[in-house]
This record gives C-alpha cells, structure tokens and sequence, in this order.
C-alpha cells in the first residue's frame, strides 16, 4: 500500500490500534447506554439465551427486527454487511446489533479487527 | 438466481396445495427446474395428491436434523413430461409426525427457520433450482410464519368469503408488512362472469383498495376441478382447460417478477 510505505508501517499500525480501541469503546457504550435504559435486571433475565424465532422477530420494534432478520438471511456478518443489505449506516447497524447481544438474541465474536455477529450456537445446535 | 415463493392463506381452503402444485408443474413445464414443497405439517397432503407411497425421508427429518435435504427430495420429472425438471419433498402424514410437529418449543422452530432458510444455499444456489414453492398450513402458525420469513415471494390465495377477506386484510397488515414481504393475491373461487368477462376490472380495483397487494390472478369456480376431486394435476391432465391458461400467466408474471 502506498499510504503504508509513505507513513513507514508503525504509525499506520498504532492509528489502526487506536482505531480498533475507540471501536470497542464505542461498543461498550452503547451496552452501557442499553442497560441503563432498560434496567439491568429486566435484561439479564432473557440474557444469555434467548431464542430468536419468528415469533420473537414479530414482536420486536421495527427498528431491530430490520437488523435481526439480516442477521437470519446472513447467518453470520459483520455491522458493514448487515448495512449493506439494510441500506442504513454502519454505526447504527453495530448499534442495534449490540443492543441484540445485550438482549441475548445475538452472539458476537472478535477476529482480528472484524466482530462478528451471528445466532446463538445453542439455539442452532 | 432462483426463487422462493411461499403460498399461503388465512383461511383453509382457499386452494393453496391447489395453488401451489398447479403452479410448481406449470413453471416446471415452461422448463424451469422446480420444487414443491409440502410445509402444511398439520394437515399434510402433498403425497396423496401425487401418489407416493414409499417415502425414505420426509421434510420433518430434514428439519429435525435426521437428513439432508437432499435425501427428502423426490424426482418426479417423468410424470410430468421427459425434458421438465420436477421434484418434491413431503410431510409425513402419519398422526405421530403430526402430533410431533405441533409439540416443537421455540428454540426449534429458531433452529427450523434456519434450517428454511438455508434452503436458499443448498437448493437454489447449489442444484441450480430456479423455484422452490412451499405449500403452508393456513393462519398464523409457526411452520407457516417461516416460511413466509424464508420466502422471496409470497402468494396469498384468498376468496370473496367476508371472514376469509376481513383475516387476510389484518394478517396482510399486522404480519406481511412487518417481515416487509414481497406478497401477491390470487383470488380464487370468483363467478366465472366475475373473473374473466364484465367484472374483471371491478375486481382489479377491489383487490387494490382492501389489500393494498398488486392481484396476481383470479381463478373462477371450475366444477371441472371439483369433478378431479383432488387425484390428478389438473394442468397436467387438461392442457387446453382455461384453468391452466390462468395457471400459465399467472407463472408468466412470477417469472417477471
């Protein structure tokens, strides 16, 4: 990459540090921001598991059950492709999503950079 | 890419399985690869309409995990002519398997809604199949609700009956809207004047104003089919029949679609 060679490789990699950093700071606000609204004990009663079946879909806010059907269809996607689909911004993808981790219909998991969204393993066993 | 059409009502009776094998032949015979699936799981009646007896695998195994979907499918393109492409995966309709599928909890209707949606995967990327067609249980069941989530398309066979148009009104709304599905209506059992003489455009305008859904075709009352009393493909057996005609552009417009 020419940007890299310009900038020689190690302020790229602590811009993409610091980056990734407010990413997951980000992330853990909105958590926080999620709690606070709800409660915590209300949520941590359908936490960690809850079943993401149509039924549940039906009743959720129209808003989430946007990003929770993507979800479906994709089985497996990062906040960037659920945008795609959803034609909505990035960040208020991984928003809603998040919120769908805290209320324990969604999984997250980290690679790299990239997190991950996707259904319960248990529920799809 | 291939499709996903769902048929579907509020009301049994209306002419789904009807519906839904007509169309799935007909598309077949306009030489697409085709296959119809038999979702009602608590009335289930796609084996006897197409005669099998010897069943290995049923479409409660493949959503059960047992199989693949692969295992379940059953080629039936002979019946219909040697160049179509025509296969089927049925529900058991044994009263055990019946009783079995009405006693699934949440989480595994999540886990079928997957197993629904990867259809998509497995059928219409993988085996080139240009339509899958569910046939589904009438009203707000959970079979049904997935395959209308799985769907790329949903038919909705409706009549004139008042009960029948006043449920498909509220579930167009309070259901279609919310999974903001692509849906058409087909309007069966209408007077034969109704349908395709003097009262078409009447009819046209009526399905417009009381569901808001574009009207994919009308199908007046032929005792011709009541006659066939359920053995045969009509299409099929009555090429020259105006039903299959309507069946024919109503497959058309599916197609454009």
């Amino acid at each position: 990459m020419p940007e890299r060679e310009v900038l020689g490789g190690k302020p790229l990699q602590i811009l993409e540090k610091i980056k990734e950093s407010l990413e997951r700071l980000n992330e853990k606000m909105e958590i926080m921001i999620e709690l606070q609204k709800h409660g915590k004990r209300e949520l941590e009663a359908i936490t960690p598991e809850a079943p993401l079946d149509v039924m549940t879909l039906l009743s959720m806010p129209d808003h989430l059950r946007k990003t929770a059907m993507t979800i479906c269809r994709l089985g497996r996607a990062t906040a960037d492709e659920v945008a795609q689909q959803t034609h909505r911004a990035r960040a208020v993808e991984s928003a809603y999503l998040n919120q769908l981790v805290v209320m324990g219909y969604l999984k997250k998991e980290r690679k790299g950079r990239k997190a991950y969204f996707y259904i319960n393993k248990e529920g799809q066993g | 890419m291939g499709k996903i059409v769902a048929v579907h009502s509020y009301k049994g009776g209306t002419g789904k399985t009807l519906l839904s094998t007509n169309l799935a032949v007909t598309l077949a015979k306009h030489g697409k690869k085709v296959c119809l699936m038999d979702l009602d799981f608590r009335a289930p009646g796609l084996s006897t309409l197409l005669n099998i007896d010897k069943v290995e695998y049923w479409l409660n195994d493949y959503l059960n995990g047992v199989c693949e979907i692969n295992k379940v499918l059953i080629d039936l393109s002979a019946r219909i002519g040697s160049q179509c492409m025509f296969f089927a995966g049925l529900a058991n309709p044994s009263i055990e398997a019946i009783r079995d599928m009405s006693s699934k909890d949440r989480k595994w209707e999540m886990r079928a809604l997957g197993r629904l949606l990867s259809l998509r995967n497995s059928l219409l990327d993988g085996k080139n199949f240009d339509y899958v067609i569910f046939d589904t249980s009438p009203g707000l069941q959970y079979s049904s609700i997935n395959a209308i989530v799985s769907a790329d398309l949903v038919i909705v066979a409706t009549t004139l009956d008042n009960s029948d148009m006043e449920g498909t009104r509220r579930m167009l709304r309070d259901l279609y809207d919310l999974f903001e599905k692509k849906t058409e209506i087909v309007l069966n059992k209408v007077m034969y004047e109704d349908a395709l003489m003097s009262g078409r455009d009447r009819l046209q305008a009526f399905v417009k104003e009381t569901y808001q859904v574009p009207l994919l075709g009308v199908i007046p009352c032929f005792c011709d089919i009541s006659r066939a009393e359920g053995k045969t493909i009509f299409v099929h057996e009555k090429p020259q029949h105006p039903f299959t005609r309507i069946l024919e552009d109503m497959a058309n417009k599916i197609d454009k679609l």
